[in-house]
């Protein structure tokens, strides 16, 4: 090896490490959330002040997610991009431990799976644990992190199966926790605020997110990536988490939580509801393959007030067999909004109307009725209550 | 014979008859009543040809034309009608709020009263359907309804929203909710709720609330009950006043100065409400006894408490509209001008 080469491989290898540097010295600050130095953190309570006790459990999400680049709020996490742990939010906001006394809490499904890929059993653990916590008497409420493109049924499921009074409060993030201008770390604030006021007691699974407090049942998410992503459909928010402070307007009316039939019961499996999409020409044979794949509820997204494509082939012929076997089918309508009615001809091809659940919370409790009955009368009488 | 087949056709029918006019009787008796009370407005006005939704001043609705044109009614309550007038809300003063105000109260006190309807106005409608939220003292449903096309107009909304708003004064279900608005299906709280159309029917929108429930064919669907408080948990008793406080509204825009601020003082407001501010108005104002609050021209979200209000004084009016704030303001400046307690009936109502 010549003098030259061995100068350039040293070169090389001085460049290698040089890059390194740069790389890990680049890479290591936008790990972490970019929270503002411009400004002090606000001023903690006195030492022995009581605060509110709030369990703060991560399920995942984005907010539980990080990217290398601060601009990429698009495709974070992936191999090699360690996730946020719920002491990373807790180091990173240490004024979350002026609002409460908070335990930290990880009920994330396994490091290789997706919060879209949890399944009946994570949710069944997770209301279990809500039970167990809400029966806490130390607990005053609990704080519920998930990824927002399920998170609007994983709580309703929660709000049908979680026996308490005590506040539970879904939270989200739409950019990552290292994304720029992060909406995450105001969202978890907010969120544990909420948790820990007397306001929010006995209104069944709350939503904050972007200030709104919204409820588990009518909560949707309604835009892929904007911050103000989560809307009460219909019927709006229940109050607000203002700078100053937390206000409710508005108490839910239909049955919930404490009132709810269902809660405190564990359902380890559920039983297979499906849903069905309408659109001009939708064919029957997607009906038939549910069924044939032992569906016990359908749930279809009809057209304009709540209607299946009909015709030779198509969907109403294949709801009628459905029927035939037993298959329970509920409707609801692929508008977003209003109610599906309950009417004479509806009752006649006894179809049960979905009120205004959204098709995917419509098949989360046409799965819990059907734990109970599959008696029309009874499935329309849930669907009219909760 | 001829006479007796007559006489026996006469008792045949007089035993119908009878039948008929018992059932009638029965009916009524099971129907709820409810007191309507006829306002004016768009709802009862006419038009010149039925294309006309706008300019319509060919005539007004008279109360009996409004019921005989909805026979419908009958099957739902029995209405029983009081005209307060019948004019434009851009007319209802305070006395006419008042003078509509006592005689719900008088009505809602019968115990064979099951709930209350008013027509009125679009314009002006959420400020009276508040100013009945606060002062009404019964938890019995009254509901304001109105119309965004006339009486004459093809395709015109306000045979339903009456039809609706009968249904629901006269249900159990819609018990304690506070005053309502009912237009476009939709079942409002008063409080919330605001024009935000000039022409369109779904005008009356509650931003960032929404509905409490919906007049929809089947039934009366309720989501929500408000929590600030209304109605039968009001402090406001309106029995022994014939007038209210003057109280004026500024618009704040660039370069707005104290100008508006200081000739509402010289007119003799006892109140204003601020969508922006002048410092040197408002201290100036509030050394001859005027009452200051601070809403805000964006039409959602609360203003919110601070320290700097509190110190300049200020009231700050939560998430309630300049007109709203209006409305609770000269209420609450006939029990106190003190802005503490005027704020903490900002934070309650």
């Amino acid at each position: 090896m010549s003098i030259d080469m061995r100068t350039s491989v040293i070169r090389a290898g001085v460049r290698g490490a040089v890059a390194s540097i740069v790389l890990l010295a680049a890479c290591v600050p936008v790990f972490a959330q970019e929270i503002p130095k411009y400004a002090p953190p606000p001023p903690m309570p006195a030492a022995g002040t009581k605060l509110p006790h709030v369990v703060l459990m991560s399920m995942g999400g984005t907010i539980a997610s990080r990217a290398t680049s601060r601009l990429n709020i698009t495709a974070y996490g992936g191999p090699g991009v360690p996730r946020v742990d719920p002491e990373d939010w807790y180091r990173d906001e240490p004024e979350l431990a002026g609002i409460a006394r908070i335990t930290l809490e990880d009920q994330r499904a396994p490091q290789d799976r997706k919060s879209g890929t949890e399944t009946q059993e994570d949710f069944a653990r997770v209301s279990k644990r809500l039970n167990e916590l809400a029966a806490d008497p130390s607990v005053d409420g609990v704080v519920v992190t998930h990824g927002t493109n399920t998170m609007a049924e994983v709580a309703w499921y929660m709000n049908l199966t979680v026996k308490t009074d005590k506040p539970i409060v879904f939270v989200g993030s739409q950019r990552p926790w290292s994304g720029l201008s992060g909406d995450g770390p105001r969202n978890l604030y907010d969120a544990v605020r909420v948790a820990a006021s007397k306001g929010a007691r006995g209104k069944g699974v709350l939503h904050c997110m972007n200030q709104f407090i919204n409820t588990a049942r009518d909560v949707d998410k309604t835009s892929a990536y904007r911050v103000n992503t989560f809307q009460g459909v219909d019927v709006g928010v229940l109050g607000f988490a203002d700078p100053d402070q937390v206000k409710f307007y508005r108490e839910p009316l239909r049955r919930h939580t404490d009132g709810s039939e269902f809660a405190g019961k564990v359902f380890d499996t559920l039983p297979a509801v499906e849903v069905a999409y309408a659109y001009r020409e939708a064919p029957g044979y997607l009906i038939d393959a549910m069924v044939a794949n032992g569906v016990k509820g359908i749930v279809i997204e009809g057209t304009g007030a709540g209607s299946a494509i009909s015709g030779d082939g198509k969907q109403t012929d294949a709801i009628k067999r459905a029927q035939e076997k037993g298959v329970v089918v509920v409707m609801t309508a692929r508008t977003q909004g209003g109610r599906v009615q309950d009417n004479p001809r509806r009752r006649e091809s006894k179809i049960v109307p979905g009120d205004n659940l959204l098709p995917e919370k419509a098949r989360i409790l046409l799965q819990l009725a059907l734990t109970k009955t599959t008696d029309l009368a009874e499935i329309t009488r849930i669907f009219n209550e909760y | 014979m001829n006479q007796n087949r007559i006489s026996l056709n006469h008792i045949v029918w007089f035993l119908v008859l009878a039948g008929f006019l018992a059932d009638a009787a029965l009916a009524d008796a099971d129907r709820p009543n409810v007191a309507l009370f006829t306002t004016g407005g768009t709802i009862q006005s006419k038009g010149d040809h039925r294309q006309k939704l706008m300019e319509y001043n060919a005539g007004k609705v008279t109360p009996q034309e409004l019921l005989d044109d909805l026979p419908e009614l009958k099957e739902v309550a029995n209405i029983q009608v009081t005209e307060i007038s019948n004019i434009g809300s851009g007319g209802i003063d305070a006395k006419l709020q008042l003078k509509l105000a006592k005689a719900i109260n008088a009505a809602l006190a019968r115990p064979d009263v099951s709930g209350a309807v008013v027509t009125h106005g679009t314009t002006t409608l959420e400020e009276t359907a508040y100013f009945l939220n606060l002062v009404v003292k019964s938890d019995k449903p009254v509901v304001v309804v109105g119309a965004m096309r006339p009486f004459t107009a093809v395709s015109r909304d306000g045979p339903f929203n009456l039809y609706n708003a009968v249904r629901v004064a006269s249900s159990p279900k819609s018990k304690g909710l506070g005053v309502m608005i009912m237009l476009n299906d939709e079942i409002n709280a008063a409080r919330d709720t605001t024009k935000t159309n000039t022409y369109h029917m779904e005008t009356f929108v509650a931003r960032d609330m929404g509905p409490l429930g919906y007049a929809d064919s089947d039934q009366l669907v309720f989501y929500r009950r408000p929590i600030y408080r209304h109605t039968f948990k009001s402090e406001f008793d309106i029995s022994k006043l014939d007038d209210l406080p003057r109280v004026d509204v500024t618009y704040a825009y660039q370069e707005s100065d104290g100008a508006a601020i200081n000739a509402f003082v010289a007119a003799g407001a006892k109140g204003v409400v601020l969508t922006g501010s002048d410092a040197d108005a408002v201290k100036k104002g509030q050394s001859k006894g005027v009452v200051f609050v601070q809403s805000d021209r964006k039409g959602a979200g609360r203003v919110v408490e601070s320290e700097r209000s509190a110190q300049r004084g200020i009231v700050t009016s939560d998430n309630l509209n300049p007109q709203k704030a209006r409305v609770l303001l000269r209420l609450a400046l006939t029990k106190t001008t003190d802005p503490k307690e005027i704020q903490r009936m900002f934070n309650e109502y």
